[in-house]
Parts: structure tokens; C-alpha cells; sequence
């Protein structure tokens, strides 16, 4: 199945273009429209992809089961490219789609530029992913319709922390290669905190910023190599994550006397084959590893029906998709059944905030903030399984409630004195 | 001395890759004078059109040990398009330089649609193959095998083409149509016939470079616009249209953005720059270009 | 007639927010936006006969100025705004214009993508000056005084900084079309035509270029400004190559001979844009493929194409 295609019904004009709120009797039988913004092309297109998988899962199986509330789902798809057209999709999707409730974006660039603006068109917004720290602080401090993913450096904290637990005392020379744009920065300064802290001693011995998408990585490995570190912390999470693999592997980084600590591994771990991708690592599967022998049956058979439709194995930005849905079908019965009749948009937030759902990853939630709360995954690979990459050997689960800060605090003062248990 | 020499190695592998990026670029401009915007794109379908000619080969039996030579036969294959998109460029020989840059440029939007409706968003790769051949080790120094078989094929191709632009009768026939098209036309040179052969030669130069270094990489949809960039401070420093520019480009830019990685991280891409700005400050033809105006 | 054609056209402007959807209306602002840049990209395109391709540096200063301004440093003048962010983008223009002018054709061209690439790796590697890729954020700015802070930004966009952009656009067009028909403007055709002939005849090349270089880097930042406020983030994508790509197709699809062609150019493209990525997938390939019937078939733009169709139908 070609996937992208933007469905959408041409149900009858004028009528099924008025906002559900304003005709509650009429609205019943219409379905209701999810705007889904993802990037389709681009560095960040298979991602978009994946999410978007996510949605259609969740979509399918709702409404196979009577939709949200008895009204069926109806996905308007648009393409998240840069913030400037992004937007004017947004505006595309609620001023003129008329579409009851927003998803999707992926990228920490385009979520700053959009969120100001969902919050001014009172437009019901759901990021999948894209929070970072120093633009949600300043952009959007008090979020009423827009609602915002569990925040980015929250697998670089869990890494981190698995780090310190299993090899502390185990290295002192550490470095560093990550993408260079404010995701990687966040996540290798959250480590550097994080050593901090639990007064690790430790010495950064190199530290390199590939521009996302670099193809040739045979310099900086040179680089890190020359380093000499007993540890190195990388959050690559593109295409250049196996390209970095490989050609660590093959400049003899891998040998065994350098441990690696991959928080964001995840997005790729299909292409991280055996051959180069020693076991003994620690690896970031964020909300959704696809081998949990323990997960959920919703996960096993969203496993399933992904790698029939696709003949690979989701990442977690299935989840990231499918959590978004899930809160939102969530608040929107919790509203109706309180309301006794079809809940408008204030009250769908009012019924979102706090709300818990089932997501395909495990237990998740909403905060009253705004941002969201799941269960995280990483662990230590392993080659001893039936693929041709590693999976977890051992996994350690920990909910993001101690990944990232609370309510109205500041991230790097968090973790500073937040009691963080390993 | 075994963390330069890895320094330097890595630097002289990216050189080779720039290299086949900006020789065909080179070629086309040096006797058509059209910048090709689109060369990137053409490396990228090289790499991509590879893989799945890799990928398939092996589906049907051929031993993977093989898989450098299906890569570049593949490239060649890609020729055909040459001849097509060169027809497309002769519509605007004869004007201005600018919309012969607009349809390159063009053809750049049209092919960044290709490849996603081809290959789909996934960045492609071939996985561990590129292993297969194994590694060199001297000292401390550890290169994959496959890597120095790049740089050897780069040198090769660059001598190759170095020897047919000097030695044999066509070379000399497109230095001259180069020089003076009208002059090589009176002369009864089929200039048309000349450029669609130029054309498709500088379109293999690309794809076959593409699909050579894919298996140390990947091929994604970012790859066209992001290499143009690369290719074009080659193509500065240089020297517009010469191809040994091209090699003294590709070897500058390469082992500098392998020193500034290794000793001052942050400054990569934009040594780059500065080098290119210095350039055209001191010697703006390029370091092998003619003079201009 | 073409007197006629321009009232006609200010008046749908101005009339337009009255008559369609707030939606449309924020589509067509960016096309303002981009109209004003053009004017003055084409005034070295069209009239100097220079082809950029790194422009998009102008506009992207033009847009982090304005963000540098009203969230870092609290200015919330849009006049002072436009003031300041055009004379950054002049400044700035001014050590890349010397170093340009001096080639023409392809190497102008290759130059000043080099320039745009080195501030778009600038905006994205300096990540604590600039943002980094995530980019800085703009704040609604006041117009002559007035805050207008009643109203939300949809509101605000569509009504009140619509119509000071449109006047804009009218003034700053009005002001280019003096400088076209200036002596200036006669000694940059004559420079564009042949170059050696017009030095005989004491025109100062290379100084005529050199202003025309500065003239349209003040009116792109001034477009860069607008979008980037109708945006709320200033973003490196904004400098980025094929962003300068986009603003010579704007400009080759209304017509690089004509003076209005850029401004058709720019709405012609933004609605095309829009509605395409409302209908496939695949808009960039056809985009591509309207770029090639544009340079192949009607090089004179689409105002080519209305000047030939009015030749043929106008009553003699």
C-alpha cells in the first residue's frame, strides 16, 4: 500500500464543513476529521512514515469497533516540511479542512513555529514528538489546545542512567558524537549532567557534531578513534547512525575495549545489522521495542500487521501516532459520557488532561501540563535472537515520570536536584 | 601517528567521493559551459538505481563478492537518461546562461519526486556487504578494503579521463568544440553529437560514483541538495570546468574537513567555506580555472 | 491600460479579505511577502542581468533580524523592524556584492550560492547565537504605534498587517518603478546589454551593479521580515539554496522582462504551491515539470503570455 495518500470524503458540502461544536445533533452521523501533519520526504520522511502507520492502525481499529464515541475517524494527511509551509498547512487543515483535532509533527523546529500558532487558531493540537527544552519554555508556557510528546532528552536521561548503572567505575575518558542541532546538543549535555551529578569522574576527551545527514562519517571516526574513550555517547538517530556503525566497526572502534551508549538507536534498528553492531550496548528503543517478550497483545499485533504490510519492524514512532489517537479518542468519550451529549473543544481538553490510555508501547498519560507521560525502553543488546540486528538481551522499563521534569520546572535545574533513582 | 594516518585516509576517501560528484560537473561545464544543478541528484539515482541492482543480483544467484561490479554496471546503465536530459537542455543552448541553470535546477524538484516514488522515503543501504571484502591493516590503521578500492577507482577514473581528454583524437575534438564551438563546427565537427556524448558522459561520471560509494553510505532523499553544496566548493576551489581542479578541490576540501573533524570539531563545513571565500578573494578563477571576464 | 491593470489589481488586493476566507487570505500574505523580495531580486535579475542563486540569504536576514529584534531585544515597532532589518541586509550585501560583482553570469551565480550556503551553516552551527536549526521565534510586531493586542493572530494577520503590507508592496513598487525609470535604471540595461560599450559611454558598470546588488538585498530582508512574522520563527530553511532556487522560478514564471512579471511570479507561485500540496504527494516533480514548460516555451513569463495574447486580441 502506497502510503501518504490523503484520504478524504467528500461528505456533503456545506454541512459537514461546520464545526461539529456548533451542531451537535447533526454532527452525529459525520465522521470526524483528524488532520495528520508528517513529513514524507526529506531526512525525516521514513520517520513520518512510521508514525503514520501508527495513525492508520489506530484508525482501523477504531473504528472496526464502532469509532470514537459511535462516529467513524476520517484522516486528512498533509506533509510537514519546513515551519513556514508547515504552518500554512496547519492553517490549510483548520480553517478551511475544518478538521476537529490536529496531529502529528516530528520535527523540534517545525513544533516551536506551529505550537504559537495552533494555540492562537484555538486549534485542538497533538505532537507526536519534537519538545525540546529551550523553545517550549519561552513559546509556550501556559498550553491550552496544544499538547506536547514526552520531552526529547528523555531517552538521553534513561541512557545515561543505565550507563551509570551498569558500568560506573568502568570508564573515565568519554566522548561524544551527535547530530548537530538542538537534539543532539540537549542529549549529550543532559549525559554530561547526568555524570555530574552522581559525581562520576569522568574526562570529555572528544566531542563531534556531524551536520545531520552526513553520509561520510570515516573522519569523525578517525577522530573519536584518535580519542582513545572508554565510553562513547552518541544520539544519531538518522541514516547516519548505521553509516556510523559500519565504519566504526570497520576503523576497528568496535573491539571490544569501548563501551556505547545509543539512547536513540531505536529509529534505526533495522538497519543495524549483526556484522557491525556489536552486542554489550546500551540501546534506546524509546516507548516502543518491538520484541518485548512482555508487551502488550495490542503491540504483538501491531508488530504483525506491520511487518506484513511493510516486511520490517516498527520503530517508535508508531507509538508516538498511535498514543496521539489514543488520548484523543480517550477525552472525547470521557467528555461525552460526562457531558451526556456531544462534548465541544473545551471540554475534549478538559477530559485530556489527566486522562490514561493503553498506548501500543504500554501505559501512557497526559499530564495537566500538557506533555506526556510513557514507559521507556532500553537495554543491552544482544545477538541472540532470530534477526539478522540485535534486540534487547536485558531491557529495563522506566516510566518518563523519571525521565523528565515536572510541572513548570526547568530541565537543567531538574537535574540538578530532582532525586533521580538509578 | 596511526591516529593521522587514519586522519589523512579518511580525508583522501571523502576527496574521492567529492571527486566523482564534481568530475562530471566539470565536464559538462568545462566544454558545454552549463552548470549541472541536477549532478547531485544524478549521483543520488546512481546510488540508489545501485542498491537495487545489488539487492536483485543477489536475489538471483550471484555470489555477493561480485556486488562492485554489478554497482558498476549499474551506473553505466543509468547512460541512458544522458542523451534524454541533454535533448531537454539543447532547447536552451543558444540563450541565456540563466535558464539553462533554471532547468537544472528543475530537474533537481522533478528528481527529488523520482526517487521518493522509486524507493520510498527509507534510506536505502546494503547493509554489511561493503564487509565483505574485508580490511587492510598496517600498524594501528584499519581501513575497510572497499574503501581504498574507492580511491583507487577515483585516481583511475580521474587519469582515465585525464588521458582521454589529452591523448585520443575525441578528447582533443572536445577540447576544441570546447574552446571554440563555431570554429570546430566550420570544421565539421557534429558539435550536436558532441554534446549529448559529453552530456551522458558527465551523467555516468555521476552515476557510477553514486553507486560506488553507496555501499560505504546510504542513499537518501537529501542526498541531491545536499551534495551540490560539497560539489560546488570543489568546483571553486578548483577551478570551473577543469578536471584537475576538480582533484586539487576535492583533495583540499576533503583532508581539510578531515583536520578541522579531528582538531576543531565545530569548524567542519564552514573551513570549507572559508577556504572557498579566500579563493575567489586571491585567485578567483579557482586554483586550475581560466581567467575570467 | 497597464495604469488600469495595476488600480485593478491594488483593488482586489485590498478588497480580497472582505470577499474570501481568512485561509486564503493568509496564503496570498506570503505572496506580498515574496512579491516585495522579488521586486528587488529582479531588479538584478531582469533589469542588471545578474542571476543570483543565493538571495534567500537576504530574505533569511531579513527574518532573523526580525526575530533578533522583537523577542531578543523588545522592539516592537514594525517600522523600526523593517528600518533596521533592511539596513543589516544592505550591510551585509555590501562585502558579497564587492566580491560578486566583479564576475558575471555563472560564476555570479555559483558565488552567490557559496554566500548563501556559508549563512545558512552560520544560522544552523552557531546554535546558542541562532537557534540552530530549531531558529529563533518573532514576535507580532505594532504598526504605527497601534498593538492591536485584542486581537489573536489570525485576526491579525488577515486584517490590520494585511493591508500595511499591501500598502507596502504598492509604495516599495512605486519606488522601484521610479528606479527602473531612473537614468539608473537606463545605465543598468545598457551595463546588462553590453557591458564595454556602455563603460565607453561612462557608464560605471561595475558601480551600477554594485548598487542594484545593495538595492535588492534591502527589499528581500523586508520581504523576510513579513514572512517571517506571518510564520512567528525565523528558520535557517529560509537560506538555504533552493529557497533562492524558488525565488527565481517566482520570478521566471511571471516574467523576468516585464516589471510586474515578479510580483504574478510570486502569487501565481505561492497559489500553485498551495494547492498542489493539497492534491499530491508528488509537488515538488510538478513544480519541476512547470519550471520546464516556463523555461522551454514561455521564457517571458506568464505576463509574456498575456502580452501575447493581448497583442492578438487587443481591437486595432
Amino acid at each position: 500500500m502506497k502510503n501518504g495518500r490523503r484520504q478524504v470524503l467528500k461528505a456533503g458540502a456545506a454541512l459537514a464543513a461546520s464545526p461539529f461544536l456548533s451542531f451537535p445533533a447533526l454532527a452525529q452521523n459525520t465522521p470526524i476529521r483528524v488532520g495528520i501533519i508528517a513529513p514524507k520526504a526529506g531526512i525525516a520522511g521514513t520517520i513520518g512514515e512510521c508514525g503514520l502507520r501508527g495513525t492508520q492502525f489506530a484508525v482501523e481499529h477504531i473504528n472496526a469497533n464502532g469509532g470514537i464515541a459511535g462516529r467513524k475517524v476520517e484522516l486528512v494527511i498533509e506533509e510537514e516540511t519546513n515551519p513556514k509551509d508547515s504552518i500554512e498547512r496547519l492553517r490549510k487543515l483548520v480553517l478551511q479542512d475544518k478538521v476537529d483535532c490536529v496531529q502529528g509533527i516530528v520535527s523540534s523546529g517545525v513544533s516551536l513555529a506551529m505550537g504559537p500558532a495552533a494555540e492562537d487558531m484555538k486549534a485542538l493540537t497533538i505532537f507526536w514528538d519534537g519538545t525540546t527544552q529551550d523553545g517550549v519554555k519561552e513559546t509556550m508556557p501556559n498550553k491550552r489546545y496544544v499538547f506536547c510528546s514526552t520531552d526529547n532528552e528523555c531517552e538521553a536521561v534513561m541512557g545515561s542512567l543505565l550507563a551509570i548503572k551498569h558500568w560506573k567505575g568502568q570508564f573515565k575518558k568519554v566522548a561524544g558524537i551527535n547530530p548537530d542541532y538542538s537534539y543532539g546538543r540537549n542529549n549529550f549535555a543532559a549525559f554530561q549532567a547526568l555524570l555530574k551529578k552522581y559525581n562520576i569522574e569522568h574526562q570529555v576527551v572528544a566531542d563531534q557534531w556531524p551536520k545531520v545527514g552526513t553520509t561520510d562519517l570515516n573522519s569523525h571516526v578517525a577522530a573519536l578513534k584518535a580519542a582513545q574513550p572508554d565510553l562513547v555517547f552518541s544520539s544519531l538517530l538518522f541514516a547516519d547512525l548505521p553509516i556510523f556503525m559500519r565504519t566504526a566497526h570497520g576503523a576497528g572502534l568496535m573491539d571490544g575495549k569501548t563501551k556505547f551508549v545509543f539512547p536513540a538507536a531505536g529509529f534505526q534498528h533495522t538497519a543495524l545489522k549483526k556484522s557491525f553492531t556489536p552486542p554489550g550496548m546500551i540501546f534506546g528503543h524509546n516507548t516502543l521495542y518491538f520484541d518485548y517478550a512482555k508487551g502488550t497483545d495490542l503491540q504483538k499485533q501491531f508488530v504483525k500487521w506491520y511487518h506484513e504490510k511493510t516486511n520490517d519492524y516498527p520503530n517508535w514512532e508508531a507509538d508516538r501516532a498511535f498514543f496521539a489517537m489514543a488520548v484523543y479518542k480517550a477525552g472525547v468519550e470521557a467528555a461525552q459520557k460526562a457531558k451526556g451529549a456531544w462534548p465541544g473543544k473545551e471540554d475534549v481538553i478538559n477530559a485530556m488532561e489527566g486522562i490514561k490510555v493503553q498506548s501500543l508501547g504500554g501505559p501512557g498519560q497526559m499530564r495537566k501540563d500538557h506533555i506526556a507521560e510513557q514507559t521507556f525502553y532500553q537495554g543491552i543488546t544482544t545477538h541472540d535472537n532470530k534477526y539478522d540486528f540485535p534486540t534487547l538481551g536485558t531491557v529495563d522499563v522506566m516510566y518518563s515520570d523519571q525521565l523528565q521534569k515536572g510541572t513548570g520546572q526547568d530541565f537543567w535545574k531538574w537535574i540538578e536536584t530532582a532525586n533521580i533513582k538509578l | 601517528m596511526t591516529a593521522f594516518l587514519d586522519v589523512l585516509i579518511g580525508g583522501v576517501f571523502h576527496a574521492a567521493v567529492l571527486f566523482l560528484v564534481a568530475a562530471g560537473l566539470q565536464l559538462v561545464f568545462g566544454v558545454q559551459k552549463i552548470v549541472n544543478l541536477a549532478c547531485g541528484s544524478f549521483y543520488a539515482l546512481g546510488a540508489y538505481f545501485g542498491i537495487s541492482a545489488v539487492k536483485w543480483a543477489i536475489a538471483a544467484g550471484m555470489p555477493p563478492g561480485l556486488f562492485i561490479f554489478v554497482l558498476i554496471v549499474a551506473g553505466l546503465a543509468l547512460a541512458v537518461i544522458g542523451p534524454v536530459i541533454e535533448a531537454l537542455l539543447r532547447t536552451v543552448y543558444r540563450r541565456d546562461e540563466a535558464f539553462q541553470l533554471l532547468l537544472t535546477f528543475a530537474l533537481v524538484l522533478m528528481f527529488q519526486d523520482i526517487l521518493r516514488f522509486f524507493w520510498g522515503a527509507n534510506p536505502q543501504e546494503l547493509g554489511d556487504l561493503v564487509m565483505s571484502y574485508g580490511k587492510l591493516s598496517a600498524g594501528g590503521v584499519q581501513v575497510p578494503t572497499y574503501n581504498v578500492l574507492v580511491i583507487v577507482a577515483s585516481i583511475a577514473i580521474a587519469v582515465g579521463i585525464g588521458a582521454f581528454l589529452q591523448r585520443t583524437r575525441f578528447g582533443r575534438i572536445l577540447r576544441a568544440t570546447a574552446e571554440n564551438r563555431e570554429m570546430s563546427q566550420a570544421l565539421g565537427v557534429n558539435v550536436t553529437w558532441i554534446n549529448a556524448a559529453v552530456f551522458t558522459l558527465g551523467t555516468v561520471l555521476g552515476t557510477v560514483g553514486g553507486a560506488l560509494v553507496v555501499p560505504t553510505a546510504a542513499a537518501s532523499l537529501d542526498m541531491p541538495v545536499e551534495l551540490v553544496v560539497e560539489a560546488f566548493a570543489v568546483v571553486v576551489i578548483g577551478g570551473l570546468g577543469s578536471m584537475r581542479g576538480a582533484l586539487t578541490g576535492a583533495l583540499i576540501v576533503g583532508i581539510m574537513r578531515a583536520l578541522a573533524i579531528r582538531y576543531y570539531a565545530e569548524l567542519e563545513m564552514l573551513a570549507i567555506y572559508i577556504v572557498v571565500i579566500a579563493i575567489l578573494i586571491a585567485r578567483p578563477a579557482g586554483l586550475h580555472g581560466k581567467p575570467i571576464e | 491600460m497597464r495604469a488600469l491593470l495595476v488600480v485593478a489589481a491594488i483593488a482586489a488586493l485590498v478588497a480580497l479579505p472582505s470577499v474570501v476566507s481568512p485561509y486564503y487570505v493568509t496564503v496570498i500574505l506570503p505572496a506580498v511577502a515574496y512579491a516585495i523580495a522579488l521586486l528587488g531580486f529582479n531588479l538584478l535579475f531582469g533589469y542588471t542581468g545578474l542571476l543570483s542563486f543565493g538571495h534567500a540569504l537576504f530574505v533569511a536576514i531579513g527574518g532573523y533580524s526580525a526575530a533578533v529584534l522583537s523577542a531578543k531585544l523588545g522592539v516592537k515597532s514594525f517600522e523600526l523592524v523593517l528600518l533596521i532589518s533592511a539596513a543589516v541586509s544592505v550591510l551585509v550585501a555590501i562585502p558579497v556584492a564587492l566580491l560578486s560583482v566583479r564576475y558575471v553570469r555563472i560564476f555570479f551565480g555559483i558565488l552567490t550560492l557559496a554566500f548563501g550556503m556559508l549563512f545558512h551553516s552560520f544560522l544552523f552551527k552557531f546554535y546558542d547565537l541562532t537557534g540552530g536549526d530549531t531558529g529563533l521565534r518573532v514576535l507580532r510586531p505594532s504598526l504605527f504605534g497601534r498593538e492591536f493586542a485584542d486581537m489573536d493572530k489570525t485576526t491579525f494577520l488577515v486584517g490590520p498587517f494585511y493591508y500595511y503590507c499591501v500598502a507596502l508592496l504598492v509604495v516599495l513598487g512605486f519606488i522601484m518603478w521610479r528606479i527602473v525609470h531612473s537614468p539608473f535604471g537606463l545605465h543598468l540595461m545598457a551595463a546588462r546589454e553590453h557591458p564595454r560599450k556602455a563603460e565607453y559611454l561612462g557608464v560605471r558598470v561595475r558601480f551600477v551593479r554594485f548598487l542594484a546588488f545593495l538595492v535588492s538585498a534591502f527589499y528581500c530582508a523586508i520581504g523576510g521580515v513579513i514572512l517571517a512574522i506571518n510564520t512567528g520563527q525565523a528558520d535557517p530553511e529560509l537560506a538555504y539554496w533552493t529557497h533562492s532556487g524558488d525565488l527565481v522560478f517566482m520570478t521566471v514564471l511571471g516574467g523576468f522582462a516585464s516589471f510586474f512579471g515578479p510580483i504574478v511570479g510570486a502569487f501565481s507561485f505561492v497559489a500553485l504551491k498551495g494547492e498542489l500540496m493539497g492534491l499530491t504527494g508528488y509537488w515538488r516533480f510538478v513544480l519541476g515539470v512547470v519550471l520546464v514548460i516556463m523555461v522551454v516555451l514561455f521564457p517571458r513569463g506568464l505576463v509574456g503570455v498575456g502580452q501575447q495574447v493581448w497583442a492578438k486580441v487587443r481591437p486595432r
